[in-house]
Protein backbone atom coordinates (compact mmCIF):
# COMPACT_ATOMS: atom_id res chain seq x y z
CA UNK A 1 0.00 0.00 0.00
CA UNK A 2 0.63 3.26 -0.31
CA UNK A 3 1.50 4.83 2.72
CA UNK A 4 2.43 1.78 4.89
CA UNK A 5 5.62 3.16 5.60
CA UNK A 6 3.95 6.61 7.13
CA UNK A 7 1.91 4.20 9.10
CA UNK A 8 4.11 1.80 10.46
CA UNK A 9 6.05 4.66 11.94
CA UNK A 10 3.17 5.84 13.43
CA UNK A 11 2.69 2.46 15.18
CA UNK A 12 4.34 3.10 17.97
CA UNK A 13 2.85 6.29 18.92
CA UNK A 14 -0.50 4.77 18.17
CA UNK A 15 0.16 2.27 20.96
CA UNK A 16 1.47 4.45 23.35
CA UNK A 17 -1.38 6.91 23.06
CA UNK A 18 0.28 9.57 21.45
CA UNK A 19 -1.74 9.85 17.75
CA UNK A 20 -4.46 13.17 17.16
CA UNK A 21 -7.67 11.70 17.34
CA UNK A 22 -7.76 12.24 13.28
CA UNK A 23 -4.20 10.83 13.30
CA UNK A 24 -5.73 8.01 15.30
CA UNK A 25 -9.23 7.15 12.84
CA UNK A 26 -6.48 7.24 9.61
CA UNK A 27 -4.43 4.63 11.14
CA UNK A 28 -7.08 2.61 12.59
CA UNK A 29 -8.89 2.20 9.01
CA UNK A 30 -5.52 1.74 7.23
CA UNK A 31 -5.08 -1.48 9.24
CA UNK A 32 -8.72 -2.77 8.72
CA UNK A 33 -7.68 -2.94 5.18
CA UNK A 34 -3.65 -3.96 5.17
CA UNK A 35 -2.68 -7.33 6.79
CA UNK A 36 0.94 -6.32 6.21
CA UNK A 37 0.74 -3.40 8.72
CA UNK A 38 -1.53 -5.39 11.36
CA UNK A 39 0.80 -8.07 11.93
CA UNK A 40 3.71 -5.17 12.61
CA UNK A 41 1.51 -4.00 15.22
CA UNK A 42 0.97 -7.73 16.76
CA UNK A 43 5.11 -7.54 16.49
CA UNK A 44 5.19 -3.77 18.30
CA UNK A 45 2.51 -4.94 20.84
CA UNK A 46 5.06 -8.31 21.83
CA UNK A 47 7.95 -5.94 22.26
CA UNK A 48 5.81 -3.57 24.80
CA UNK A 49 4.53 -7.18 26.51
CA UNK A 50 7.78 -7.80 26.47
CA UNK A 51 8.80 -4.54 28.47
CA UNK A 52 5.64 -4.70 30.74
CA UNK A 53 7.33 -8.07 31.94
CA UNK A 54 9.89 -6.11 33.48
CA UNK A 55 7.55 -4.43 35.73
CA UNK A 56 7.17 -6.85 37.91
CA UNK A 57 10.73 -6.56 38.71
CA UNK A 58 11.19 -2.69 38.80
CA UNK A 59 8.25 -2.77 41.19
CA UNK A 60 10.30 -4.69 43.51
CA UNK A 61 13.06 -3.22 43.16
CA UNK A 62 11.14 0.54 44.07
CA UNK A 63 10.17 -1.28 46.90
CA UNK A 64 13.54 -2.43 48.23
CA UNK A 65 14.39 0.81 48.99
CA UNK A 66 12.97 3.09 52.08
CA UNK A 67 11.39 6.45 50.76
CA UNK A 68 11.02 7.03 54.14
CA UNK A 69 14.89 7.63 55.32
CA UNK A 70 15.94 8.32 51.87
CA UNK A 71 14.88 11.51 51.68
CA UNK A 72 16.88 12.48 55.00
CA UNK A 73 19.93 10.63 53.94
CA UNK A 74 19.95 12.78 51.15
CA UNK A 75 19.24 16.55 52.87
CA UNK A 76 21.87 15.23 55.51
CA UNK A 77 24.18 14.65 52.89
CA UNK A 78 23.87 17.41 50.55
CA UNK A 79 23.66 19.72 53.27
CA UNK A 80 26.86 18.49 54.69
CA UNK A 81 28.59 19.08 51.44
CA UNK A 82 27.01 22.63 51.04
CA UNK A 83 27.45 23.30 54.74
CA UNK A 84 27.16 27.18 54.38
CA UNK A 85 23.43 28.23 53.88
CA UNK A 86 22.88 31.02 51.38
CA UNK A 87 23.38 34.71 52.53
CA UNK A 88 20.49 37.29 51.91
CA UNK A 89 20.13 36.86 47.84
CA UNK A 90 21.73 40.32 46.98
CA UNK A 91 25.08 39.13 48.36
CA UNK A 92 24.34 35.78 47.57
CA UNK A 93 24.48 36.60 44.32
CA UNK A 94 27.47 39.10 44.54
CA UNK A 95 29.35 36.39 45.90
CA UNK A 96 27.89 33.74 43.24
CA UNK A 97 29.30 36.01 40.52
CA UNK A 98 33.13 36.52 42.47
CA UNK A 99 33.28 33.08 43.75
CA UNK A 100 31.62 30.96 40.87
CA UNK A 101 34.04 28.04 39.84
CA UNK A 102 34.32 29.61 36.48
CA UNK A 103 36.70 32.12 37.66
CA UNK A 104 38.67 29.79 39.78
CA UNK A 105 41.67 29.99 36.70
CA UNK A 106 41.35 33.69 37.04
CA UNK A 107 41.77 33.84 40.61
CA UNK A 108 44.82 31.14 40.45
CA UNK A 109 46.55 33.27 37.82
CA UNK A 110 46.02 36.39 39.81
CA UNK A 111 47.72 34.69 42.88
CA UNK A 112 50.32 33.57 41.01
CA UNK A 113 50.78 36.98 39.45
CA UNK A 114 50.67 38.18 42.72
CA UNK A 115 53.09 35.92 44.27
CA UNK A 116 55.59 36.56 41.07
CA UNK A 117 55.48 39.70 41.00
CA UNK A 118 56.42 40.35 45.16
CA UNK A 119 59.00 37.74 44.44
CA UNK A 120 60.11 39.96 41.73
CA UNK A 121 59.90 42.65 43.62
CA UNK A 122 61.70 41.64 46.03
CA UNK A 123 64.25 40.14 44.61
CA UNK A 124 65.53 43.40 42.53
CA UNK A 125 64.73 45.83 45.16
CA UNK A 126 66.69 43.30 47.71
CA UNK A 127 70.00 44.01 45.85
CA UNK A 128 70.88 48.18 47.00
CA UNK A 129 69.81 46.89 50.43
CA UNK A 130 73.29 45.49 51.43
CA UNK A 131 75.08 48.26 49.88
CA UNK A 132 73.13 50.36 51.84
CA UNK A 133 74.14 48.52 54.83
CA UNK A 134 78.15 48.81 53.79
CA UNK A 135 77.42 52.68 53.07
CA UNK A 136 75.94 52.40 56.70
CA UNK A 137 79.31 52.77 58.09
CA UNK A 138 80.52 55.56 56.72
CA UNK A 139 77.30 56.96 57.58
CA UNK A 140 78.59 58.63 61.31
CA UNK A 141 78.00 61.84 62.76
CA UNK A 142 79.69 65.07 61.17
CA UNK A 143 81.18 65.65 64.89
CA UNK A 144 83.49 62.65 64.27
CA UNK A 145 84.05 63.36 60.53
CA UNK A 146 85.36 66.70 61.53
CA UNK A 147 87.41 65.01 64.62
CA UNK A 148 89.01 63.01 61.80
CA UNK A 149 89.95 65.57 59.93
CA UNK A 150 91.20 67.59 62.60
CA UNK A 151 93.28 64.64 63.53
CA UNK A 152 94.60 64.44 60.06
CA UNK A 153 95.66 68.20 59.84
CA UNK A 154 97.36 67.67 63.64
CA UNK A 155 99.26 65.06 62.23
CA UNK A 156 99.90 67.03 58.97
CA UNK A 157 101.20 69.99 61.04
CA UNK A 158 103.61 68.39 63.37
CA UNK A 159 105.21 66.58 60.54
CA UNK A 160 105.43 69.54 58.66
CA UNK A 161 107.10 71.16 61.84
CA UNK A 162 109.04 68.26 62.11
CA UNK A 163 110.98 67.80 58.47
CA UNK A 164 111.02 71.75 58.81
CA UNK A 165 113.05 71.73 61.85
CA UNK A 166 115.25 69.44 61.03
CA UNK A 167 115.66 71.49 57.88
CA UNK A 168 116.31 74.37 59.50
CA UNK A 169 118.66 72.78 62.17
CA UNK A 170 120.61 71.46 59.47
CA UNK A 171 120.81 74.57 57.77
CA UNK A 172 121.95 76.92 60.71
CA UNK A 173 124.57 74.21 61.67
CA UNK A 174 125.78 74.48 58.10
CA UNK A 175 128.81 76.41 57.40
CA UNK A 176 127.40 79.76 55.70
CA UNK A 177 129.91 79.62 52.52
CA UNK A 178 128.73 76.65 52.00
CA UNK A 179 124.65 76.97 51.60
CA UNK A 180 124.07 77.72 48.09
CA UNK A 181 126.17 74.06 47.53
CA UNK A 182 123.65 72.98 51.00
CA UNK A 183 120.28 73.98 49.16
CA UNK A 184 121.33 72.73 45.69
CA UNK A 185 121.85 69.74 46.54
CA UNK A 186 119.72 66.86 45.63
CA UNK A 187 118.58 66.05 49.01
CA UNK A 188 117.23 68.81 50.56
CA UNK A 189 116.08 70.65 47.72
CA UNK A 190 114.03 67.57 47.62
CA UNK A 191 113.22 68.01 50.83
CA UNK A 192 112.44 71.32 51.13
CA UNK A 193 110.12 70.88 47.99
CA UNK A 194 108.00 68.39 49.81
CA UNK A 195 107.69 70.64 52.75
CA UNK A 196 106.07 73.04 50.76
CA UNK A 197 104.02 70.87 48.91
CA UNK A 198 102.63 69.69 52.73
CA UNK A 199 102.23 73.52 53.38
CA UNK A 200 100.25 74.15 50.59
CA UNK A 201 97.88 70.75 51.90
CA UNK A 202 97.75 71.90 55.54
CA UNK A 203 97.15 75.64 55.22
CA UNK A 204 93.17 75.59 53.73
CA UNK A 205 92.77 72.75 57.15
CA UNK A 206 94.33 75.09 59.35
CA UNK A 207 92.42 77.91 58.28
CA UNK A 208 89.33 75.83 58.81
CA UNK A 209 90.40 75.06 62.29
CA UNK A 210 91.62 78.42 62.84
CA UNK A 211 94.78 77.76 64.92
CA UNK A 212 96.19 81.19 63.68
CA UNK A 213 98.93 80.50 65.68
CA UNK A 214 100.36 77.16 63.67
CA UNK A 215 98.94 78.82 60.73
CA UNK A 216 101.45 81.67 61.19
CA UNK A 217 104.43 79.96 62.21
CA UNK A 218 103.96 77.56 59.73
CA UNK A 219 103.65 80.39 57.06
CA UNK A 220 107.14 82.19 58.20
CA UNK A 221 108.89 78.71 57.85
CA UNK A 222 106.98 78.31 54.31
CA UNK A 223 108.39 81.78 53.20
CA UNK A 224 111.77 81.30 54.72
CA UNK A 225 111.75 77.67 52.36
CA UNK A 226 110.61 79.80 50.13
CA UNK A 227 113.32 82.00 49.52
CA UNK A 228 115.90 79.83 50.95
CA UNK A 229 115.42 77.55 47.22
CA UNK A 230 114.79 80.20 44.95
CA UNK A 231 117.53 83.07 46.27
CA UNK A 232 119.97 80.92 47.71
CA UNK A 233 122.47 80.68 44.68
CA UNK A 234 122.80 84.30 44.42
CA UNK A 235 123.28 84.90 48.78
CA UNK A 236 126.70 86.04 50.17
CA UNK A 237 128.19 84.06 52.99
CA UNK A 238 127.13 87.40 54.65
CA UNK A 239 124.01 86.83 54.32
CA UNK A 240 123.28 83.46 54.96
CA UNK A 241 124.98 83.84 58.35
CA UNK A 242 122.83 86.87 58.64
CA UNK A 243 119.58 84.75 57.67
CA UNK A 244 121.06 81.88 60.32
CA UNK A 245 121.10 84.54 62.73
CA UNK A 246 117.56 85.47 61.87
CA UNK A 247 116.17 82.16 62.52
CA UNK A 248 118.40 81.72 65.70
CA UNK A 249 116.99 85.36 67.46
CA UNK A 250 113.34 84.99 66.02
CA UNK A 251 113.82 81.45 68.16
CA UNK A 252 111.82 79.95 65.17
CA UNK A 253 113.07 76.28 66.31
CA UNK A 254 112.39 76.62 69.98
CA UNK A 255 108.93 77.86 68.45
CA UNK A 256 108.23 75.38 66.29
CA UNK A 257 109.60 72.69 69.49
CA UNK A 258 106.59 74.47 71.80
CA UNK A 259 104.02 74.59 68.70
CA UNK A 260 104.95 70.72 68.52
CA UNK A 261 104.90 69.62 72.10
CA UNK A 262 101.40 71.91 72.22
CA UNK A 263 99.79 69.96 69.14
CA UNK A 264 101.11 66.80 70.20
CA UNK A 265 99.25 67.36 74.00
CA UNK A 266 96.12 68.72 71.60
CA UNK A 267 95.55 65.09 70.32
CA UNK A 268 91.86 64.64 70.01
CA UNK B 1 -8.38 -15.94 10.94
CA UNK B 2 -8.80 -12.12 11.15
CA UNK B 3 -8.46 -10.37 14.57
CA UNK B 4 -11.13 -7.36 15.34
CA UNK B 5 -8.75 -4.95 15.11
CA UNK B 6 -10.44 -3.46 18.26
CA UNK B 7 -8.86 -6.09 20.55
CA UNK B 8 -4.95 -5.38 19.02
CA UNK B 9 -5.63 -1.71 20.22
CA UNK B 10 -6.21 -2.87 23.44
CA UNK B 11 -2.86 -2.75 25.82
CA UNK B 12 -3.44 -2.92 28.92
CA UNK B 13 -2.32 0.34 30.71
CA UNK B 14 0.88 0.55 32.52
CA UNK B 15 -1.05 2.24 35.10
CA UNK B 16 -0.17 -0.45 37.70
CA UNK B 17 2.98 1.07 38.23
CA UNK B 18 2.25 4.38 38.95
CA UNK B 19 3.91 6.70 41.20
CA UNK B 20 2.61 7.16 44.84
CA UNK B 21 2.14 10.93 43.92
CA UNK B 22 0.09 10.56 41.56
CA UNK B 23 -1.10 14.17 41.72
CA UNK B 24 0.71 16.39 39.57
CA UNK B 25 2.03 18.91 42.06
CA UNK B 26 0.90 22.05 40.96
CA UNK B 27 3.53 24.55 39.45
CA UNK B 28 3.42 27.20 42.12
CA UNK B 29 3.88 24.83 45.19
CA UNK B 30 7.19 24.06 43.75
CA UNK B 31 8.07 27.04 42.70
CA UNK B 32 7.63 27.64 46.42
CA UNK B 33 9.67 25.06 47.62
CA UNK B 34 12.14 26.05 44.95
CA UNK B 35 12.50 29.47 46.48
CA UNK B 36 12.32 28.50 49.84
CA UNK B 37 15.61 25.78 48.93
CA UNK B 38 17.09 28.64 47.76
CA UNK B 39 17.30 30.22 50.75
CA UNK B 40 18.99 26.90 51.98
CA UNK B 41 15.74 25.59 53.31
CA UNK B 42 16.30 22.04 54.58
CA UNK B 43 12.60 21.38 55.32
CA UNK B 44 11.73 22.28 51.97
CA UNK B 45 14.37 20.34 50.17
CA UNK B 46 13.12 17.29 51.97
CA UNK B 47 9.63 17.79 50.73
CA UNK B 48 11.39 18.14 47.56
CA UNK B 49 13.09 15.15 47.51
CA UNK B 50 10.07 13.13 48.85
CA UNK B 51 8.59 14.00 45.90
CA UNK B 52 10.76 13.31 43.09
CA UNK B 53 12.85 10.49 44.40
CA UNK B 54 10.88 7.60 43.19
CA UNK B 55 10.83 9.54 39.51
CA UNK B 56 14.66 9.50 39.46
CA UNK B 57 14.99 6.14 40.89
CA UNK B 58 12.19 4.53 38.74
CA UNK B 59 14.38 6.36 35.34
CA UNK B 60 17.60 5.29 36.38
CA UNK B 61 16.61 1.47 37.46
CA UNK B 62 14.73 1.34 34.04
CA UNK B 63 17.93 2.77 32.74
CA UNK B 64 20.14 0.32 34.36
CA UNK B 65 18.46 -2.82 35.93
CA UNK B 66 20.76 -2.17 38.93
CA UNK B 67 19.58 -0.68 42.19
CA UNK B 68 22.47 0.20 43.85
CA UNK B 69 23.62 2.53 40.46
CA UNK B 70 20.00 4.15 40.72
CA UNK B 71 20.45 4.41 43.86
CA UNK B 72 23.71 6.51 43.32
CA UNK B 73 21.93 8.56 40.56
CA UNK B 74 19.06 9.82 42.84
CA UNK B 75 21.52 10.87 45.61
CA UNK B 76 23.95 11.93 42.86
CA UNK B 77 20.83 14.24 41.12
CA UNK B 78 19.54 15.60 44.40
CA UNK B 79 23.38 16.86 45.09
CA UNK B 80 23.55 18.01 41.45
CA UNK B 81 20.31 19.87 41.81
CA UNK B 82 21.17 21.93 44.95
CA UNK B 83 24.29 22.97 43.00
CA UNK B 84 22.22 24.71 40.27
CA UNK B 85 19.16 25.99 42.06
CA UNK B 86 19.86 29.08 42.11
CA UNK B 87 19.92 28.87 38.13
CA UNK B 88 16.02 27.59 37.98
CA UNK B 89 13.57 30.36 37.09
CA UNK B 90 10.34 30.42 37.49
CA UNK B 91 8.15 29.68 34.32
CA UNK B 92 10.10 26.71 33.45
CA UNK B 93 8.98 23.32 33.75
CA UNK B 94 10.23 22.14 37.18
CA UNK B 95 9.90 18.75 36.52
CA UNK B 96 11.57 18.52 33.25
CA UNK B 97 14.09 20.68 34.02
CA UNK B 98 14.69 18.39 37.41
CA UNK B 99 14.80 15.19 35.30
CA UNK B 100 17.19 16.75 32.63
CA UNK B 101 19.77 16.61 35.46
CA UNK B 102 18.93 13.33 36.44
CA UNK B 103 19.50 12.01 32.70
CA UNK B 104 22.61 14.00 32.33
CA UNK B 105 24.17 12.13 35.08
CA UNK B 106 22.57 8.63 33.80
CA UNK B 107 24.50 9.07 30.56
CA UNK B 108 27.40 9.97 32.34
CA UNK B 109 27.75 7.28 34.70
CA UNK B 110 26.30 4.73 31.77
CA UNK B 111 29.01 6.03 29.51
CA UNK B 112 31.70 5.94 32.51
CA UNK B 113 31.11 2.57 33.98
CA UNK B 114 28.94 0.55 31.18
CA UNK B 115 30.35 1.36 28.19
CA UNK B 116 33.56 -1.34 28.51
CA UNK B 117 31.29 -4.20 30.16
CA UNK B 118 28.94 -3.39 27.51
CA UNK B 119 31.07 -4.48 25.14
CA UNK B 120 32.42 -7.62 26.95
CA UNK B 121 28.99 -8.99 27.36
CA UNK B 122 28.06 -7.87 24.01
CA UNK B 123 30.44 -10.30 22.46
CA UNK B 124 29.57 -13.40 24.53
CA UNK B 125 25.45 -12.86 23.73
CA UNK B 126 26.33 -13.07 19.62
CA UNK B 127 28.36 -15.58 19.96
CA UNK B 128 25.36 -17.58 21.44
CA UNK B 129 22.94 -16.28 19.54
CA UNK B 130 24.21 -17.44 16.65
CA UNK B 131 23.85 -20.95 17.78
CA UNK B 132 20.19 -20.71 18.53
CA UNK B 133 19.29 -24.42 18.11
CA UNK B 134 21.02 -25.15 21.45
CA UNK B 135 18.38 -23.93 23.20
CA UNK B 136 19.68 -26.12 26.11
CA UNK B 137 22.76 -24.23 26.62
CA UNK B 138 21.60 -20.33 25.52
CA UNK B 139 21.00 -18.43 28.65
CA UNK B 140 18.42 -16.61 27.09
CA UNK B 141 16.81 -19.40 24.80
CA UNK B 142 15.27 -21.33 28.15
CA UNK B 143 14.37 -17.90 30.27
CA UNK B 144 11.50 -16.26 29.80
CA UNK B 145 10.01 -13.11 28.23
CA UNK B 146 11.68 -10.69 31.29
CA UNK B 147 15.32 -12.04 30.65
CA UNK B 148 15.44 -11.44 26.86
CA UNK B 149 13.64 -7.99 27.00
CA UNK B 150 15.87 -7.23 29.59
CA UNK B 151 19.17 -8.71 27.21
CA UNK B 152 17.52 -7.07 24.13
CA UNK B 153 17.44 -3.27 26.19
CA UNK B 154 20.99 -3.34 27.31
CA UNK B 155 21.94 -3.90 23.22
CA UNK B 156 19.87 -0.27 22.68
CA UNK B 157 21.69 2.74 21.66
CA UNK B 158 21.81 5.03 24.78
CA UNK B 159 19.21 7.01 23.09
CA UNK B 160 17.25 4.83 22.12
CA UNK B 161 17.14 3.12 25.53
CA UNK B 162 16.63 6.00 27.31
CA UNK B 163 13.45 7.38 25.35
CA UNK B 164 12.13 3.86 25.38
CA UNK B 165 12.51 3.81 29.25
CA UNK B 166 10.95 7.28 30.01
CA UNK B 167 8.34 6.46 27.56
CA UNK B 168 7.68 3.32 28.87
CA UNK B 169 8.27 3.12 32.75
CA UNK B 170 8.42 6.33 33.64
CA UNK B 171 5.50 7.24 31.17
CA UNK B 172 6.40 10.44 30.12
CA UNK B 173 4.75 11.88 27.00
CA UNK B 174 6.52 12.70 23.65
CA UNK B 175 6.41 16.35 24.56
CA UNK B 176 8.14 15.93 28.01
CA UNK B 177 10.58 13.99 26.93
CA UNK B 178 11.19 16.07 24.40
CA UNK B 179 11.97 18.89 26.76
CA UNK B 180 13.78 16.92 28.98
CA UNK B 181 16.51 15.20 25.92
CA UNK B 182 16.36 18.83 24.72
CA UNK B 183 15.22 17.55 21.37
CA UNK B 184 12.20 18.01 19.03
CA UNK B 185 9.35 16.46 19.46
CA UNK B 186 9.44 14.36 16.29
CA UNK B 187 12.71 13.51 17.09
CA UNK B 188 11.30 11.91 20.38
CA UNK B 189 8.78 10.43 18.46
CA UNK B 190 11.07 8.43 15.62
CA UNK B 191 13.72 7.36 17.94
CA UNK B 192 11.05 5.87 20.12
CA UNK B 193 9.40 4.22 17.00
CA UNK B 194 13.52 3.39 16.06
CA UNK B 195 14.23 1.93 19.87
CA UNK B 196 10.75 -0.33 19.71
CA UNK B 197 12.00 -1.59 16.06
CA UNK B 198 15.27 -2.71 16.85
CA UNK B 199 14.04 -4.31 20.05
CA UNK B 200 11.56 -6.25 18.18
CA UNK B 201 14.41 -7.07 15.58
CA UNK B 202 16.84 -8.18 18.67
CA UNK B 203 13.42 -10.23 20.08
CA UNK B 204 13.13 -12.12 17.09
CA UNK B 205 15.51 -14.66 17.48
CA UNK B 206 14.33 -15.72 20.78
CA UNK B 207 10.46 -15.12 20.35
CA UNK B 208 9.97 -17.13 16.64
CA UNK B 209 11.74 -20.00 19.04
CA UNK B 210 9.35 -19.69 21.57
CA UNK B 211 6.63 -19.68 19.54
Amino acid sequence: MMDCKKIKKDLVAFLYGELREDEKELLKTHLEACPDCRKELQHMKEVIKGADSLQEDIEKAMASVDWEELPSRITEAVFAKEAPLPREPWLAGISRFFFQSKLRPAYAALLIGVLLGSFITFIVFRAPLPREVEAGNFLVSRDFLENVELEMARRETLNYLEESQYLLLDFIQSPSERSAEFWQSEFVSQKARGILARKKYISPQLDKFKMAKAKAICDQIEYLFYELVQISAQLSEEEVSKIQNMIEEKKLLLKIKLLKKELEQSEV
Amino acid sequence: MKEPVSVLFLRESPEKFKMEEKREVEHEDVYILVDKIKEGDREAFMTLTRLYQKKVFLLAYSFFRNREDALDIVQETFLRFYEKVRMFQRGKNFQNWFLQIAKNLCVDYYRKNYSKSKEWDRSKPIDEMNLPDQSSYDPLGSSDLREIISACLKKLAEKQRMIFVMRHYNQFKYREIAQILDISLGTAKSLHFKAVRNLRGLMAPYLGRQL
